[in-house]
């Protein structure tokens, strides 16, 4: 088995007597695009910070890329940062700088010089869909934007970890989609990712598997599909009927000609009615999704906070 | 490219992309410069509240250059001291005192005595308090004009003098006799009036001495020394078309403003990045703290170098006449190091732009008031000037003008240069440290 890009081992942080962080574990694998999904104040951001090193934990400890005795995946260690991009939640880009100037400065502070420096620029700003607008301060960018930028500076020194921190806040749904087309292009290019978020679509959308926190917890973790099979309960169907043959049991609650009730294979259910003759004038099929999911771990909705 | 260095040229970049910041660091000082050069080169201008300091070098020793000398001491505009003339005109070379004042052998002789060629005395005025030299030119002649009204009334001093005149009068064969008769009437009617004057003292205490001024009657020859240092001739400084030392004065004070402009924006630009997120970046990039914090101190340092040598630039363009720009490099130097360590501390006075920025101007608008960057020291009450060593400005003007006109040696420099020093190396080791555990 290969060696984890992250590996997370009973990591606990507290702030004073709130618990941030508490008793966290999980590893990320080579190439694996890796949801950490909870409210806001979950500890995501914690976490991260923990990752990168800007903060020290109480407990636990946090390895990044592969052990060496050197630098044994601490983040502490200039080398294992070099492997590290990070696109944090509060855009970290200098506004009074052009778009171009931003990716130099970062590119330089990582060692990249002349050519190299150049063709990494290049990449990003086309990656960004910014080539246009290479020369234009940061600052008169829209906000959606701004976060591409924020994200394209991440990858100037072609790491091979990603971690993105609620890349999302605050853009527009054209520059939401960029962003979960360009994470879709690192993943298929192999790269490591570490995603961050509160909305459950964009984990669904975007992760392979998906660690659910709470108050500093991990609530669950496993693949979407797993999760919702675990958590996610059963699907909820609602239906117009047409017409109804004499002698056909209808399952859950029935108004006039509409039905409504839930279950686990709700195909399954649908064509078993129909086989029987039961007519459907309209359809609809609600199936469990990682709110639920949350909603069943927690009793609360995740954006309830 | 080193990490320190990528850091400090974006931070020069930020800094002159922000306009406002770049007139406070470049424009506001020109016309700090320029207002206060055209200001003190205008005789017309006010002069100090406080007492000029004085050195007084008697080389007469006359009973009557003793009264002068008490004449003026008594002013209440000046504290005098008697010296010797090296010491006098190294102190006033240094900045320790307004002027100094020579009184020549045989001031005695012809001082107040209104017939007779007035006494020359010589005056040596630090080129930076042009203001006061008009002032105590006044005061000179009050002093003779004092003196004279003295011997006026003074009927066996006056009767003697009149007696040695004609002894003089008959020894000198070259007189023609028209002007002898007329010169021995004049003698004979003075005797008269003193004799009156003498009968009228017996009658009444009263002393106009005070009033005795002379229409139209030149007291005393002003004679100008050097007390700046020799230019020698062959060197640019000479040849400079358009000398004013106005300039020497105004620039050096100008040149703090951008220093201090220079100091405000890298302390607040440390808050700035911890607001912007951006020192979020800088962290977890491949670089160490101390990096980041030494490329901050850098882009200081390197900004202050800046606005010292385009205001000497401009000054030079002006008129202004560095008498060293070995000793000006090395000034501008102690001056960036100590304004660099300042700038350090001054980043640890808050944790957003707006603490940092508010503590910052408010240590800096102190230190400019008592230091001399808004009015020279010398125009400050005597306990300010006292204050005034406590301000790091003071010690930065005095580097730069060592250099510039006071023509201080380098054992000279060691004084300024070395608290500039000890301050910037101080300052940079404690506010790395602090930043650095944060």
């Amino acid at each position: 088995m290969s060696i984890p890009a992250v590996t997370i081992t009973a990591l606990s942080k507290s702030f004073g007597d709130l618990r941030a962080v508490d008793d966290l574990s999980f590893s990320v694998q080579n190439g694996e695009t890796f949801g950490l999904l909870g409210p806001n104040g979950a500890g995501k951001t914690t976490t991260i910070s923990l990752l990168i090193g800007l903060l020290r934990p109480d407990h636990g400890s946090v390895v990044l890329g592969k052990t060496e005795s050197r630098d044994p995946g601490n983040p502490a260690f200039a080398t294992v940062r070099q492997s590290v991009g990070v696109a944090p939640q509060a855009l970290s880009i200098y506004e009074a700088l052009t778009a171009k100037e931003n990716l130099e400065f970062f590119g330089q502070l990582y060692g990249l010089s002349g050519a190299k420096l150049k063709e990494r620029v290049a990449w990003c700003l086309d990656f960004a869909q910014l080539a246009e607008r290479a020369k234009t301060r940061a600052g008169t960018f829209s906000g959606g934007m701004k976060r591409r930028l924020n994200m394209a500076v991440a990858l100037i020194h072609e790491p091979s970890i990603l971690l993105l921190d609620e890349p999302t806040v605050g853009v527009d749904p054209q520059s939401r989609n960029h962003i979960f087309e360009s994470i879709q292009t690192l993943r298929e290019q192999g790269m490591t990712i570490l995603y961050t978020t509160h909305y459950m679509e964009e984990a669904q959308r975007l992760c392979e598997r998906v660690a659910i926190m709470d108050h500093g917890k991990l609530l669950a973790m496993d693949t979407v599909e797993n999760l919702l099979s675990q958590f996610g309960g059963d699907s909820i169907i609602t239906a117009d009927l047409q017409s109804i043959p004499s002698g056909v049991e209808i399952p859950g609650a029935r108004s006039g000609n509409r039905i409504r009730f839930v279950a686990p294979r709700p195909l399954e259910e649908v064509a078993k009615l129909s086989s029987k003759g039961v007519a459907f004038q309209t359809l609809n099929v609600i199936q469990p999704d990682l709110e639920s999911v949350f909603l069943k771990l927690t009793g609360r909705n995740l954006r309830d906070g | 490219m080193n990490p320190i260095l990528v850091m400090a040229l974006k931070d020069l970049r930020l800094l002159f992309r922000d306009k406002l910041g770049a007139f406070f660091i470049i424009g506001f000082p020109i016309l700090m410069g320029l207002f206060f050069g055209l200001v003190m080169g205008s005789p017309t201008s006010s002069v100090s509240q406080g007492k000029m300091k004085i050195a007084v070098v008697d080389l007469d020793q006359s009973e009557t250059s003793s009264k002068w000398v008490s004449f003026m001491a008594k002013h209440e505009s000046i504290e005098l001291e008697e010296l010797d003339f090296d010491t006098a005109r190294e102190s006033v070379r240094k900045g320790g005192r307004v002027a100094m004042l020579v009184l020549k052998k045989g001031f005695g002789e012809t001082a107040g005595v209104f017939w007779r060629e007035p006494p020359t005395i010589q005056v040596g005025v630090d080129p930076s308090r042009a203001m006061e030299a008009a002032m105590l030119q006044g005061m000179v002649m009050e002093g003779i004009g004092q003196l004279a009204g003295q011997r006026m009334m003074d009927s066996s001093s006056m009767n003697d003098m009149i007696a040695r005149s004609r002894a003089d009068l008959v020894a000198d064969e070259t007189i023609s006799a028209g002007n002898r008769l007329l010169l021995n009437t004049f003698f004979a009617s003075l005797e008269k009036m003193q004799n009156s004057i003498g009968a009228l003292q017996a009658d009444s205490d009263e002393s106009s001495a005070g009033s005795l001024g002379a229409g139209g009657f030149e007291f005393a020859n002003i004679e100008s020394i050097d007390v700046s240092r020799k230019i020698d001739p062959k060197s640019q400084a000479a040849q400079l078309p358009r000398l004013k030392s106005r300039w020497d004065i105004s620039f050096p004070q100008a040149m703090m403003w951008g220093v201090l402009g220079c100091v405000a924006g890298f302390a607040v630009s440390i808050a700035r990045e911890r607001t912007q997120g951006t020192m979020t970046r800088l962290q977890i990039a491949p670089i160490t703290r101390s990096q980041v914090l030494l490329g901050k101190a850098l882009a200081c340092f390197l900004s202050v170098v800046l606005v010292v040598v385009f205001m000497v630039g401009l000054g030079v363009f002006l008129g202004m006449r560095p008498g060293n720009y070995l000793t000006l490099a090395f000034a501008a130097l102690c001056v960036a190091i100590c304004f660099t360590g300042i700038m350090m501390i001054m980043a640890n006075l808050g944790k957003t732009e707006e603490s940092v920025n508010g503590a910052g101007w408010a240590i800096n608008m102190v230190m400019a008031m008592v230091g001399g960057a808004m009015i020279p020291v010398m125009f400050m009450p005597q306990f300010m000037q006292g204050l005034s060593y406590l301000s790091p400005i003071k010690w930065g003007i005095l580097a730069i003008e060592g250099a510039v006109w006071r023509d201080f040696d380098f054992a000279e420099m060691m004084l300024p240069c070395g608290i500039l020093l000890a301050t910037g190396v101080i300052g940079v080791v404690v506010g790395t440290t602090i930043l650095t555990k944060e």
